[in-house]
């Protein structure tokens, strides 16, 4: 039987492998056709397809081409064409001790059942210390910040240190602005617009968590700040990721509430996990089938976690929640 | 008192301190007696569960492994609350996680107390001392000292690798809080009129039944 379910992740420990889509060989290489046809014209496709570009988002980027699509998507190839030699320039300075500091020390701390970020100092780790230490001088401000670097390794699984370099920016000035900032309030006001948005989609879990006075920051600040790359079944990872660099953060709301949902909707469910700590270890382990690669696109992508801008732009003000679907992705010239 | 009255206690633990000085480590031997150097960094809070037997009492341990970067003290507050203890942790090779230990304890103190307005009891670990033993933990007097002008009930020299010191250290923290609770317990008594429950007096009004 010819199918992709065997394609190669990187895992050297295959309990973190829980069995994706089996995509049959011919239905990939009809998909890969076709991102092949939208990446060699992309700006066209931007500029008058974008819905389409969406869809094919939500089924699954090929793996062939997940590292170039995700670099057209985030606008990241723009940057780097605009900016040319300047990953170089970051690459060939020392770097700020204090940060050099933090960043050498999560070093081997990320993925460390990943082939890539298994061997101390091997490639992976190395690739890992210039993108973030560029970063930290290319906002010296804001410096390192520590949920960067399961980021910045998920990108490097897929591309280059230069592009995965550009790509990272995208991400922590356009899809997540202020998630890595100092003072983290970003990510706090996200936690108070899920806990928002949660009311409206399970009061039975929003009910529970306040009744045991589980704030968001408790469960949702890995979530978010590392973009459930250190949470999910590793092929329902890339999927989500597929669909939060085409449409942006509210792919991670949608996630965030399809597992509070799942977990703690039901007054069924909530028997299991009736103490605050109880209801804190669900959240972190949470059961195996919601994070499933097809129940989760389906849920994800279920009308039911639609919430339009209005209904979200008059309850709360959006930080960060991208109403727009042209805002992202939208990065031609 | 019949024999199969059990009692139970729960608390809450804090395990504080810089980044990479290794809070998950210790946890993770203290509960799942293992050590691996692969251990991710933490982001915002991680938990585990450690079940003791105390005097013929359960006594359940939760021990909240806070993230270490200083941008998430911002957080901190919020992962504080209802704790009855903390373990700050320094690295004893990085003589900068020792110096940021009365800022953790700073952080702690300022923002959780006790009922009775006392700060919560706190045991200071020296992790990593199977790498060597710094010039500050060579010298006990030093450190004794140090705890007791930082209000520290003790503190251990503690290796998650080698599994050193990490029960002591426990058992320690566990003795405090339990003193803590128990004067606690004596001061409420002291000023509230406490309904007796006794069997041969029967409890004939549903009133006089509080939670034990």
């Amino acid at each position: 039987k010819f199918s992709s379910g065997s394609s190669f992740t990187g895992f050297i420990v295959s309990h973190l492998l829980h069995s994706g889509e089996d995509i049959p060989l011919i239905v990939l290489r009809q998909r890969e056709t076709k991102w092949l046809e939208m990446l060699n014209n992309w700006d066209k496709w931007m500029a008058k397809k974008h819905k389409k570009i969406k869809e094919r988002c939500q089924k699954g980027i090929p793996p062939s081409l997940r590292g170039r699509a995700w670099l057209y998507l985030t606008g990241g190839k723009v940057k780097l064409e605009q900016n040319r030699g300047k990953f170089q320039e970051l690459d060939s300075l020392p770097g700020d001790p204090k940060w050099v500091d933090i960043i050498e020390r999560d070093l081997h701390r990320q993925f460390p059942f990943h082939e890539m970020f298994a061997a101390r100092g091997g490639h992976g780790q190395q690739d890992l210390f210039r993108v973030l230490k560029a970063y930290s001088l290319y906002r010296p401000e804001e410096g390192y910040c520590q949920a960067q670097a399961p980021v910045a390794a998920l990108l490097l699984m897929h591309m280059p240190a230069e592009d995965a370099f550009w790509v990272l920016i995208q991400i922590c000035e356009k899809y997540l602005p202020g998630y890595y900032s100092t003072g983290l309030e970003a990510i706090q006001l996200d936690g108070e617009i899920l806990n928002a948005l949660l009311r409206r989609v399970s009061s039975t879990a929003h009910r529970h968590l306040k009744k045991h006075k589980l704030e968001p920051i408790l469960y949702m600040t890995e979530w978010f700040m590392c973009a459930f790359s250190r949470t999910l079944a590793w092929s329902s990872v890339l999927r989500v990721w597929d669909m939060f660099l085409c449409e942006g953060v509210k792919i991670i709301f949608k996630v965030g509430l399809v597992l509070l949902k799942c977990t703690l909707g039901t007054q069924e469910k909530l028997k299991t996990c009736q103490g605050s700590y109880e209801t804190m270890e669900r959240l972190r382990g949470i059961p195996s089938q919601y994070m499933q690669e097809s129940f989760l696109v389906n849920e994800v992508r279920s009308p039911f976690y639609c919430f339009g801008s209005t209904v979200t732009a008059q309850s709360v003000p959006l930080g960060s929640v991208i109403n727009d679907p042209s805002e992202l992705g939208m990065h031609r010239k | 008192m019949q024999n199969n009255h059990h009692k139970e206690r729960l608390y809450k633990i804090l395990v504080i301190g810089d980044l990479g000085v290794g809070k998950t480590s210790i946890i993770k031997r203290y509960v799942h007696h293992n050590f691996s150097p692969n251990y991710r960094a933490t982001i915002g809070v991680d938990f585990a569960l450690k079940v003791l037997n105390w005097d013929q009492e359960t006594v359940r341990l939760q021990l909240w492994d806070i993230a270490g970067q200083e941008r998430f003290g911002n957080m901190t507050r919020v992962y504080y609350r209802e704790a009855m203890g903390a373990f700050i942790v320094f690295d004893v090779t990085r003589p900068a996680s020792f110096e940021a230990v009365t800022k953790w304890k700073e952080d702690l103190d300022s923002k959780l107390t006790l009922a009775n307005g006392k700060n919560v009891a706190t045991v200071l670990l020296a992790n990593k001392c199977d790498q060597g033993r710094d010039v500050l933990t060579n010298n006990g007097i030093k450190m004794e000292q140090f705890c007791l002008e930082n209000g520290f009930v003790g503190w251990y020299e503690t290796s998650a690798k080698e599994n050193i010191n990490i029960d002591e250290a426990a058992n320690c923290l566990v003795k405090h809080i339990i003193a803590n609770e128990n004067d606690m317990l004596q001061s409420e008594v002291l000023d509230t009129i406490s309904p007796q429950l006794e069997k041969d007096k029967g409890g004939t009004c549903s009133s006089c039944f509080r939670s034990q």
